[in-house]
């Protein structure tokens, strides 16, 4: 059929801002950035060589992103107050209003579709694609005519309809007549298939229920968030997380480890443990010595020999102690990488342009719909102003380049620096290095071994402060030397306060990895080979033991500190300030006491029921001191950022520990009198022996071992995992180009929108006398859903628009 | 205190589970919440066909504390009311919470913020609606001048095919962008 436009060629004297009407809500600043003079410019035709306009080169560019030229022949006496005009105006709205991309719920449903889509890709059976345009009459479309859904079918289409913008009467005649559409009689396959769907739905919906009766504190996360909002919320949920992944860890050494044990002493009625001449004091809670040492706290005192059940069955204690060591990292590291993957997919899509959009997060983003206390709300309301007024000075001032000198100087500056931090960190291990020298003299004094039958040794001066002051003093680093810190980042001359946090981050982490591997080296190295301790791993653990009580002392104290005593200096003392949470600091201290729990736990297996006791009184605490004590931070905060950068923090402690832990069990020689593992070579040495042991039985489980551990094996592994990588990255970086691509081709869309439309308008305007609202059919149902690709330019559009133009000539 | 009174038919809480995104007893909570806030007008039976047709005025409704300090109350309300009165049923209130609840989909959270922003209802955010967006958010700080650039520059990042001002599409490609989005906008109850 003809064009429509073929015939028209004059209408470059049209004048342009009739039509658009952007240009009629523009506002004065805009007008006025059209020249004065009523010049007179030509379209620009790109491509399109249907029509006939003049191919001239474009006028010059009014405003980003418009290639639109001005046509005007004379602005002044057109622009304002023409009756014709008006009903232009009204046209080109009610044209405009028609638009697919205007029409809300179909674009919501479009987003709707795109997230059923995603599912049913993954997991479409039966080849079965759904379409979900969810109206009334659409869903016996999506249904499709054959087969039950099964319940994960279902499912989806629930989960659709959750989506759905409706009102809620709506979506609930939807499920309606979702559930009472006629069904076929089903195979036999099909209803087990169906029957074991539905039974796994509803154990999930069950432990849905049971989450929601059992939330941990949900009444005190809220108000908090009330008070503060979502930034100090994120410390709390982050402890609450750390709590709730220390579960697993101790129901594992409690059922295999602690029980059996246990077990084993009520059947041999052995009288080993609980006879030490100490009787029950209250150091023994700072010191984890006396009392403590010879029961099921430390790993020395776990038997090595093979508990005799029921009958014939034995349970190897050797064995289990390392494979629920094992069984415990594992399962950790699964929990993380889960978390960190989630999180960072939740918060950081790809951006492309992240640093300009600020503007329009902060207007459309800011608000915490969160807060509950007046008082917060208030505080929010100052900080978004001062956010808004930051952004308007910086994006007034020019930004001053620096001379050479000036950068060279900046540069040199924090060379020092950081030299100097990396000295006072060595300075830092060095002390702990030593003092754990001191320590090891002074620890036969007045250490109390009862482990083994080899006699009681006997002590002399009984001063068990004395073993605290190793821990002290470590607590004293961590606690002083952030200040430091603190105090040589002024110097420094951050610009963004965001990489002076990640600095500062970095260098408090850099500090307590440090003295963590001083302490874990001598351990290993100094105290193993050391006469005058017996039981190097009970040393180890009670060493920790008494870090994550002093840690937990420390923060008592901080909190105090910081944050009660301040609130009462406020108004008596000159340039205090009233407090804020300090986030970053807490949580790093958090992720420190985890960092000491997963180190500790194979030498202290009941070490993670005390970190998890520590961390509930933590959080009364926290909770008591924020709410009476501080106030909300003016300054805003990156709450999603940051926490990613925690879990990342936390993954690599994790890292750490785990090497120190294997370490341990791989290359030191355990201790002859005491624990699982007394008189082996190695720890490690169990697992070759129970391989050994299955070789006796199953044949083919030597070849198995044999092959799957030889160089060659691991190195094909390892190539094939590098190259897996390697092409991932390749498609990463083939879609971001596809994304902005895909962005130009959203931009050069609009334009030919604008322009499609001005055409249109200009037919339509000379071959229909009336209006052309009233005649044209709503056209959004005529959009077929399979079709989504239509944009809001889009030919189906045109072309329906444009035959029905003409059909009401 | 033993109630015999159920408050809903099980199909009507497996419907009300199965549209929103709560579980039974979260639903069972949210009406307590509404019925406390008028109880003499709100039954305990609403097996009938109370939850479509029970009214609680709109003055009422903002007395709650999540909703009391909250610059953009009274949109909400509009948005989740019908024909925008403001006056919620209990669908309409349960609606409104699974909206904002944290188990929400992004997609619908960023289809009633849209709705939220838009103050004059046309299906778009133009300069008007961005202008009383910044008044609601700074109580009235920034002067015209100001405001007028910071709407500039907001449309100028986001407006994608220029027509001054935004589309539900261009919205949601921002907020598609957003980290802060899905925590910013979620109230518990």
């Amino acid at each position: 059929m003809s064009h429509p436009y073929q015939n028209t060629g004059d209408f470059d004297t049209i004048p342009m801002h009739q039509f658009n009407p952007a240009f009629q809500s523009a506002s004065l600043e805009r007008q006025s950035a059209l020249p004065p003079d009523g010049t007179h410019y030509e379209f620009a035709t790109y491509g399109y060589p249907e029509t006939r306009a003049h191919l001239e080169p474009p006028g010059p560019e009014l405003h980003r992103g418009g290639f639109r030229s001005l046509h005007r022949t004379q602005t002044t006496d057109n622009r304002y107050g023409d009756n014709r005009e008006t009903k232009d105006d009204i046209a080109m709205e009610n044209l405009l209003k028609r638009l697919p991309s205007r029409q809300l719920e179909s674009a919501a449903n479009n987003a709707a579709k795109t997230l059923h889509r995603r599912h049913s890709r993954n997991k479409s059976r039966h080849g079965a694609i759904y379409h979900s345009t969810l109206r009334d009459g659409d869903l016996e479309d999506m249904i499709g005519s054959s087969s039950l859904l099964d319940a994960d079918e279902e499912e989806r289409v629930e989960e659709a309809i959750r989506s759905t913008p409706a009102t809620m009467a709506t979506r609930r005649s939807m499920i309606q007549k979702l559930s009472s559409r006629k069904r076929k009689s089903p195979g036999f396959m099909k209803r087990m298939n169906y029957s074991i769907g539905m039974g796994w739905k509803h154990f999930k919906d069950n432990m849905a229920e049971l989450k929601y009766t059992m939330q941990l504190w949900h009444s005190h996360l809220k108000k908090i968030e009330g008070h503060f909002g979502t930034n100090v919320l994120s410390y709390f949920v982050f402890l609450k997380w750390l709590l709730l992944i220390n579960i697993p860890t101790l129901l594992l050494t409690l059922g295999f480890i602690v029980a059996p044990q246990i077990i084993y002493r009520w059947l041999q009625q052995d009288t080993l443990g609980y006879i030490s001449s100490e009787k029950f004091s209250g150091m023994e809670l700072l010191t984890g010595a006396g009392w403590f040492e010879p029961t099921e706290l430390y790993y020395g005192y776990y038997t090595n020999k093979t508990i005799q059940v029921i009958g014939s069955k034995s349970y190897k204690m050797q064995v289990a102690y390392l494979f629920t060591c094992g069984g415990y990292y594992l399962l950790t590291i699964i929990i993380l990488g889960q978390s960190i993957l989630s999180s960072y997919r939740k918060y950081y899509i790809e951006a492309g342009g992240f640093q300009s959009m600020q503007i329009v997060f902060k207007v459309l983003c800011s608000w915490d719909h969160g807060l509950t206390s007046a008082e917060a709300v208030k505080l929010k309301h100052k900080s978004v102003y001062l956010e808004f007024k930051e952004y308007l000075a910086g994006a007034n001032k020019d930004k001053m380049r620096k001379t050479m000198i000036d950068r060279c100087k900046l540069f040199w500056l924090r060379v020092f620096t950081n030299v100097v931090v990396l000295v006072l960190i060595g300075a830092s291990g060095y002390l702990v290095f030593y003092l754990s020298g001191t320590q090891l003299n002074r620890n036969t004094l007045f250490s109390n071994q009862t482990t083994s039958a080899a006699g009681v040794s006997t002590n002399e001066t009984k001063n068990p402060w004395l073993l605290l002051v190793l821990p002290l003093c470590i607590g004293l680093i961590h606690r002083i030397m952030p200040i430091m810190f603190d105090f040589i980042e002024g110097y420094e001359q951050y610009e963004i306060p965001k990489s002076e946090l990640y600095m500062h981050l970095s260098r408090s982490m850099v500090l307590r990895v440090t003295t963590l591997s001083v302490l874990v080296i001598y351990w290993y190295t100094e105290v193993s080979q050391s006469p005058d301790v017996p039981c190097w791993e009970t040393f180890m653990g009670q060493e920790l033991y008494r870090l994550v009580i002093v840690d937990f002392i420390f923060t008592l104290f901080s909190t105090l500190i910081s944050e009660l005593i301040r609130r009462l200096l406020v108004g008596r003392v000159k340039r205090v300030t009233h407090p804020t949470f300090a986030l970053a600091r807490n949580t790093l201290e958090l992720i420190y006491s985890q960092a000491l729990c997963w180190l500790g736990t194979f030498f202290a297996p009941l070490l993670s029921l005390i970190v998890i006791i520590k961390l509930i009184i933590i959080f009364y605490i926290k909770m008591i001191s924020v709410l009476q004590n501080c106030k909300p931070s003016e300054r805003p905060w990156r709450a999603t950022w940051s926490h990613t950068i925690f879990l990342g923090y936390l993954f690599l402690f994790y890292l750490l520990t785990t090497v120190a832990v294997a370490c341990g069990i791989i290359f030191i020689k355990p201790s002859i009198g005491c624990g699982p593992y007394q008189g082996k070579d190695v720890m490690y040495s169990v697992v070759p022996e129970l391989v050994d042991s299955w070789k006796e039985e199953y044949a083919w489980i030597s070849t198995v071992i044999y092959f799957v551990s030889s160089p060659g094996f691991i190195a094909a592994i390892l190539v094939a995992l590098g190259m897996g990588v390697y092409m991932i990255r390749t498609i990463m970086m083939g879609r971001q180009e596809a994304v902005q691509r895909l962005k130009q081709q959203l931009v050069l869309e609009g334009k030919d929108k604008t322009f499609l439309l001005n055409l249109l308008n200009q037919v339509t305007e000379r071959h229909t006398c009336t209006s052309v609202s009233t005649t044209v059919r709503p056209l959004t149902q005529q959009i077929s859903p399979q079709d989504d690709i239509v944009s809001p330019g889009g030919r189906v559009f045109v072309r329906s628009l444009a035959e029905s133009t003409l059909g009401g000539r | 205190m033993g109630n015999k009174i159920s408050t809903f038919t099980p199909e009507q809480l497996e419907a009300y589970e199965d549209c929103t995104f709560f579980t039974s007893k979260e639903i069972l909570h949210i009406f307590s919440r509404y019925q406390a806030l008028a109880p003499d007008k709100v039954p305990y039976d609403m097996t009938g066909k109370e939850a479509q047709t029970v009214r609680i005025a709109h003055d009422v409704i903002l007395t709650m504390p999540e909703l009391k300090e909250n610059p953009f109350k009274d949109q909400i309300c509009k948005v989740f009311s019908e024909e925008g009165s403001g006056h919620m049923t209990f669908e309409e209130f349960l609606d409104m919470f699974s909206v904002f609840s944290e188990a929400a989909s992004r997609d619908i959270k960023s289809v009633y913020a849209f709705k939220i922003y838009d103050w004059d209802g046309d299906g778009n955010l133009n300069r008007s609606d961005l202008e009383a967006t910044l008044l609601k958010l700074t109580q009235d700080g920034l002067t015209q001048d100001e405001k007028n650039f910071v709407v500039d520059k907001v449309l100028e990042e986001a407006d994608l095919d220029d027509d001054g001002m935004l589309s539900y599409v261009e919205f949601e490609h921002v907020i598609s962008r957003a980290p802060d989005f899905l925590n910013t906008f979620h109230v518990r109850i």
